[in-house]
């Protein structure tokens, strides 16, 4: 990571004080080697981010320009700042499972329905680890979190037949993809192509926690075991019914389908101005 | 000058567009709907942008990051959605975003009476977010061409404090209907005592330095400066701390960058006052139009009264109730919240009108002067007497 890190972040943010064996690192570097391939400089993006072990160890590591939300309205925030900012600017925002999935899913989805560009990655590592080891939405129905302490009763996104990239998709996104932070170049290209996208991209990624999910929910603080029960999650072995299970790789593209938010205010703001307006 | 005939809510909407508002956010809300309405066609007319968010709280997020992409911007509720942007309003008093907000007050709590006047968010203007460690810019028009300067007025306070000013109206400001002259042109503008204070960018990196100085350009992204800004508490640098020294700092400018440069925001009308009366009533927004009249009515009746009308709310007059007198605060609430403060800045007698979503008349005013002069109780209102 050294040369990404001198390239494209501030000193003083690194080393993260995440945890060790903490899978977020890997998110965040696989996020500059996407950055790195798209040709992106410090003054093209603009980074955001949410509340929680995501919000906080990504916030203002990136040495251009930063930005940090309210629990679950970075996607409001990021409306309001696409409609003020030049088309070629890029907005990326770094966001956790609460976040985006709980808190700020009402604000998510309307930011995927309006096709807004921006960039979500929704770093996934299955509850509140930041306030100590609560179960979220992702969480797979029966573990056992410091709030579930007899195993989490209520469903989440990711099991009978739910899968919250597919009410993103329902919603309007124009590009989803699921990755481990295990995975190498294709989650790369993955971001690549979401940085790519004019309108709205998610790209969702799994990842460990050692010191809460993996100490409580799979009872092991050993990385090795931890990182082998991820990577049967993504296996084609654990199919629905068998465990929790979900796919990787890009769910949708659809790039350049649907007119991306900001540009489409601008060019109708400039109709009605002109008189060139039709009522639909 | 241009002189309009319409409402409270077309005023404030012609005011933002003087201002140089670039992006209006709101959720339909009654009686604060058709600020929203007009903005929706007014500001693409205006080259500015109309959004409509999905809740009050995206919508005051979203003039956040319209703020943070270098706009102007504006949003407009009432209570029921004052309430939702106690998140955002804490995020833009704490990064320090300059921008508009306004309050068309009805009758609550939560839902209440949609379409009568109430004034139950003084102190919510006050402390609009959770934490403390700030103070806030709050204007109350009683007119609508004061809901027009007024609104000129919070964009230019906004721009120079660095923080979300509330304009606190009710719902017979903004819906009421009156003449309201708006300028064509900067001499005109000034005429008003009016200023349009125009956005500029933050140069650098780092975030605020730690004093009391306004007109310091705010943060502005996406201009390549390595800004930063966030609800952390922020270093000068720009910088996330958990350090109570530097917070100490931060809550320090949040507060004297107002308190020191107060007189840019306090503002008040009085009348009889230079009589020295011993009733003085006091108010704001609607009431004190009945208020007005009922002190011409009872002075001409050879009563010893004057009264004091706030047109700034926050931070508080405390000075202007040092006379001794006996202070009548009139209200539109039945709990008496100016009233609560006023008792803390005066050292005289304080009395309290109110009542839910009804002015009082100028007869019932004039009466209560009468019986507070002989040192008689105050009569209960009309309500009050149904109620019982």
């Amino acid at each position: 990571m050294d040369y990404l890190a001198e390239r494209y972040l501030r000193p003083r943010k690194i080393p993260s004080t995440a945890c060790s064996g903490c899978g977020l690192g890997q998110v965040h570097k696989k996020i500059l080697l996407a950055v790195e391939q798209s040709g992106i400089g410090t003054d093209d993006l603009v980074w955001g981010t949410g509340i929680g072990c995501t919000g906080r160890q990504t916030f203002n590591t990136w040495k251009g320009d930063n930005f940090a939300g309210t629990h679950g309205r970075v996607y409001a925030m990021a409306v309001g700042l696409r409609a003020a900012l030049p088309e070629e600017k890029k907005i990326l925002l770094t966001v956790g499972d609460g976040d985006a999935f709980g808190i700020g899913l009402s604000h998510l989805l309307h930011c995927a329905r309006r096709n807004v560009g921006v960039t979500v990655i929704a770093a996934d590592n299955f509850g509140y680890q930041s306030t100590g080891g609560q179960y979220g939405y992702t969480t797979p129905q029966g573990f056992v979190t410091d709030s579930s302490p007899y195993g989490t009763r209520e469903p989440g996104w990711l099991q009978d037949g739910a899968d919250i990239l597919d009410i993103l998709k329902s919603a309007g996104a124009t590009f989803l993809a699921r990755h481990s932070s295990f995975e190498g170049q294709k989650a790369v290209d993955s971001i690549e192509k979401a940085l790519d996208n004019k309108g709205f991209s998610l790209v969702h990624f799994i990842y460990p926690c050692v010191t809460h999910f993996g100490a409580v929910g799979l009872n092991s603080r050993d990385n090795g075991k931890i990182v082998r029960w991820f990577e049967e999650l993504f296996s084609a072995k654990n199919r629905p019914g068998r465990g929790p299970h979900v796919t990787s790789g890009i769910t949708h593209d659809a790039r350049g389908s649907r007119p991306e938010f900001a540009a489409a205010l601008r060019s109708r703001t400039r109709e009605i101005r002109e008189g060139r307006h039709v009522q639909a | 000058m241009k002189t309009y005939f319409d409402t409270g809510n077309a005023a404030m909407v012609e005011a933002a567009v003087i201002a140089g508002c670039g992006l209006f956010s709101g959720y339909p809300i009654t009686p604060a709907t058709e600020i929203a309405e007009h903005m929706s066609r007014r500001m693409p007319l205006a080259g500015g942008m109309y959004i409509q968010a999905e809740d009050e709280t995206a919508a005051l997020h979203i003039c956040i990051g319209g703020a943070l992409g270098g706009l102007k911007t504006m949003t407009a509720t009432s209570g029921p959605g004052y309430v939702l942007y106690a998140d955002p309003y804490g995020w833009a008093i704490s990064a320090e975003v300059p921008l508009v907000i306004v309050n068309a007050q009805r009758v609550g709590p939560v839902s209440g009476i949609t379409g009568a006047p109430g004034q139950g968010e003084f102190y919510l203007s006050r402390y609009p977010t959770h934490g403390g460690n700030f103070e806030t810019v709050v204007l109350a028009p009683n007119s609508v061409q004061e809901a027009f300067t007024m609104t000129v007025q919070a964009f230019a306070l906004a721009e120079r404090f660095r923080t979300p000013v509330t304009v606190l109206a009710d719902q017979l400001v903004t819906d009421g209907y009156a003449s309201f002259s708006v300028p064509e042109n900067d001499e005109e503008l000034r005429a008003l005592g009016l200023r349009v204070v125009p956005r500029r960018a933050h140069p650098g990196p780092d975030f605020y330095p730690a004093c009391d100085d306004i007109d310091i350009p705010p943060v502005v992204l996406g201009r390549g400066t390595g800004a930063a800004c966030s609800d952390w508490t922020p270093t000068e640098e720009g910088y996330d701390t958990e350090d109570t020294v530097e917070h100490m700092r931060h809550a320090r400018r949040l507060i004297y960058k107002i308190l020191a440069h107060r007189e840019l925001v306090d503002r008040y009308e009085t009348c009889g006052m230079e009589n020295d009366p011993d009733i003085v009533l006091v108010s704001y927004g609607s009431p004190s139009r009945v208020v007005l009249g009922a002190v011409k009515e009872a002075r001409r009746q050879g009563l010893s009264a004057g009264c004091i009308r706030l047109q700034s709310l926050w931070p508080f007059q405390d000075e202007l109730f040092r006379r001794k007198a006996d202070y009548l605060v009139v209200e539109l609430n039945a709990d008496g919240q100016l009233a609560r403060e006023v008792e803390r800045a005066a050292r005289y007698p304080v009395h309290f009108m109110g009542a839910c979503g009804e002015l009082p008349s100028a007869a019932e005013l004039v009466e209560a002067i009468r019986r507070l002069e002989r040192g008689e109780e105050l009569p209960p209102s009309t309500d009050e007497r149904e109620i019982r």
